[in-house]
């Protein structure tokens, strides 16, 4: 986690901009450890850079500071971001070549949601206001009392073919056991419980062909 | 020189289906494709002068299907079937049907497929021929037979645990388990022979010692009506995972000239012994103490055929349907075969897939968004596929060849490594992460760590991934900043920057993986174009 104390009482400077954005990486993709970060435009974009006392314009606030970083764009997909740390008399500027995908609005999250490609990683990134973001967390926070223990749903990260279910309904389950195969691309992936508990249900059957997201089992 | 063939068709879909129409178009054949329902507009449909629907996506409904195949070939009136890799390609019942029918089966005869196709019978005919084999079985396991447990645990003890439980049909690691106990052998066998059935429709399975660290080398052989077999060369495919390749390279680094005479010979003898026509390879694995171990024979072309033909200077697939033919082995094919132990440049091939890499390489079809592939001097891409492009989930997630030819090793490195800075894929999550990091591995680079079990053991995605992450939130954030906010400070000139002036051309300031020139050499480009 880049981000610093999350936007109480003492949020980092730029926060309270309305056009501050929360960054981060979008669920389907979203690996454990994954990041996210919070962008502010520059409160005053006559800041001057230290050390040559040139005045430009101000830098971006990241997680609450002024970060030396920009983006370059190539047209419409091309882009390279620099970025300097320090005052830059350490090292160079390191330069990311990376491809900005379009924009598309994820309805059920009301989230704006941009592929990036960086060195062949495709990371598909969520963007929403800071101020959108903290309400968000708060909303989860107070439901995360109530269901902690609750259900976990397991998810299709793959689609492909369900070859076998190895649980019904109400068997109890190891973390780590097996619950489902699912045949893509002439594979067969074993699909093992997140958790332990008792299976409550199941989504898919034999034979049925799934997309990323489906719900395949409900862990309780 | 007259076409072998007026009309072919052929029997596959994919980057191996346009490679195959390619050759024939070039030799002045017509070529008849096949297609399911889920590649109505592929490329190689589009490339072929004609083309016949087999069935539905499923492999098991269109691509192989034997009958609909033959009957495909009968009605559009092609002499010859060329089946490519994969699918029915060494399935000896297919060679069969086709030569039934009348037509040329355009690889060894069903005969010599039903000899070498079948990994079991290929250990007992090197066996037969003195040529080292794997230690293990050398008859199917008992899978069914619960009677027979007994006698399948004292197999596996006697072949010695960690084993391997590998399919008699397979090929590309499908039907395969690796055993460490004995207890785990008869679920490993009954996994391993549902795979092989779903995979290959035969579900026989045998044991097989597990030769670790070892490297996976491998012949490509040329045999002609006369029974005159010569080997091409060899090529060096350790780097897999889960005995998946990844990338292949031709010749094997560090062989001297008798210890490849030594491997060619033994390649040669085991397909002279099969009766070998038209193009097989023969795999060994060469173990630290220098030895080879014969593996298996595929008898069919190879997806990496390609390494072979830039260093041997030879077309093999024109070489397959000159073959299939009649011709005896072509001068060419002669003179390649003499200079095989004295290889003079060097070729490598990087199977980009739509896999994740940070995911232990988990299919990951989908829809291209963006395809922008690399040129130039002695880069050569083997695909079918462009931007818009749906990859399906029915088939092999293999999406592009990338293949360069150089003077030598060292060259070949550096093309590579040029050529990956220059491809662009979008919408699909591909190895192309893993193939830039193994570029940059000494031991790889150096050709001092190839081992079948490097990528399994050391490959860490997760850790390559998060770097990309930062980055990819930070620009995400500032385009939409820069969209939003048209007076966002992202339009900083480089000579305003603070140090710009003091930047070392030659630091390395990024990651290793990146060459030196997009670090530093791109500074004047990016001042003349502004964002």
């Amino acid at each position: 986690m880049i981000a610093g104390p999350s936007g109480e009482a003492g949020a980092p400077a730029g926060r309270d901009d309305p056009r501050a954005l929360r960054i981060g990486v979008a669920p389907v993709t979203r690996l454990d450890g994954d990041p996210s970060l919070s962008l502010a435009p520059a409160p005053d974009p006559a800041t001057r850079l230290p050390q040559d006392g040139v005045a430009g314009p101000g830098l971006p606030l990241v997680d609450g500071a002024p970060t030396n970083v920009r983006l370059e764009r190539f047209g419409e997909v091309r882009a390279r971001l620099v970025e300097i740390v320090g005052d830059g008399s350490t090292g160079p500027a390191a330069r990311t070549d990376l491809l900005l995908g379009p924009v598309r609005i994820d309805r059920a999250h009301g989230t704006r949601v941009r592929e990036v490609v960086v060195g062949g990683w495709r990371i598909e990134v969520e963007v929403e206001l800071e101020r959108r973001a903290v309400l968000r967390e708060r909303a989860r926070r107070g439901a995360g009392a109530v269901v902690l223990g609750g259900p976990v749903e397991v998810r299709a990260i793959i689609p492909g073919r369900v070859v076998a279910i190895s649980v019904a309904a109400g068997d109890a389950v190891e973390a780590g056991q097996q619950i489902l195969v699912v045949e893509a691309m002439k594979m067969q992936n074993e699909l093992r419980a997140p958790r332990e508990g008792a299976v409550e249900r199941i989504g898919v059957a034999v034979g049925d062909t799934i997309e990323v997201g489906d719900l395949l089992v409900v862990i309780h | 020189m007259t076409p072998p063939f007026s009309r072919v068709l052929v029997a596959n879909r994919g980057e191996i289906a346009v490679r195959i129409i390619r050759a024939a178009h070039e030799m002045g054949m017509q070529a008849v494709a096949v297609y399911s329902d889920a590649d109505a507009t592929a490329a190689h449909v589009r490339v072929a002068d004609a083309a016949v629907r087999l069935g539905p996506a499923a492999a098991a409904e269109s691509y192989l299907r034997i009958d609909a195949i033959v009957a495909a070939a009968l009605e559009s009136g092609a002499q010859a079937v060329h089946p490519g890799y994969g699918f029915l390609s060494e399935r000896a019942t297919f060679a069969r049907a086709v030569e039934d029918a009348g037509l040329t089966f355009v690889g060894p005869s069903s005969a010599t497929i039903a000899a070498l196709g079948d990994k079991l019978a290929a250990r007992r005919l090197a066996h037969s021929v003195g040529v080292p084999h794997v230690p293990g079985t050398l008859e199917p396991a008992p899978v069914d037979r619960p009677e027979q447990l007994a006698a399948v645990l004292a197999a596996g003890s006697s072949v010695g645990f960690p084993l391997l439980v590998k399919a008699a049909a397979g090929g590309g690691g499908r039907g395969m388990r690796r055993v460490v106990a004995a207890d785990e052998l008869p679920a490993a066998l009954v996994a391993g022979s549902r795979e092989a059935a779903a995979t290959f429709g035969d579900g026989a399975v045998y044991l097989e010692r597990e030769i670790i660290p070892a490297r996976h080398i491998e012949v490509q052989l040329l045999g002609d009506a006369t029974g005159q077999v010569v080997a091409l060369g060899e090529r060096d495919c350790s780097t897999q995972r889960r005995h998946q390749k990844l990338i292949e390279e031709a010749p094997a680094p560090g062989l001297g000239e008798t210890a490849r005479r030594r491997l060619h010979e033994m390649a040669i003898r085991l397909g002279t012994a099969a009766g070998l026509s038209n193009a097989a390879t023969v795999e060994f694995l060469y173990d630290q103490d220098g030895s080879f171990w014969f593996l298996e024979v595929n008898a069919r072309l190879q997806v990496e055929h390609p390494v072979t033909e830039l260093v041997a200077g030879l077309d093999i697939v024109q070489e397959q349907f000159r073959l299939a033919g009649g011709a005896p082995l072509s001068a060419r094919a002669l003179a390649a075969a003499d200079r095989a132990a004295r290889p003079g440049s060097h070729a490598m091939e990087l199977r980009i897939s739509a896999e994740d890499p940070a995911r232990f390489f988990a299919p990951a079809p989908g829809r291209i968004s963006r395809w922008v592939m690399p040129a130039g001097p002695g880069v050569r891409i083997d695909t079918a596929l462009e931007a818009g492009d749906r990859i399906p989930p029915e088939y092999d997630p293999l999406i592009c060849k990338l293949i360069v030819h150089a003077a030598d090793r060292a060259e070949v490195l550096g093309r590579l490594r040029r050529a990956l800075d220059e491809i662009e894929i979008g919408g699909v999550q591909t190895t192309l992460p893993f193939h830039r990091a193994m570029l940059a591995e000494p031991g790889f680079a150096g050709a001092t760590g190839l081992s079948t079990t490097w990528v399994d053991s050391h490959w860490d995605g997760a850790t390559s991934r998060a770097t990309a992450v930062r980055a990819a939130l930070l620009a995400a954030g500032l385009a939409e900043l820069g969209e939003t906010a048209p007076d966002a400070p992202t339009d900083i000139p480089d000579a305003t920057l603070p140090g710009a002036a003091r930047r070392p051309v030659t630091a390395p300031g990024r990651a290793g993986n990146i060459s030196a020139w997009r670090t530093a050499g791109r500074v004047g480009a990016t001042d003349r174009w502004p964002a």
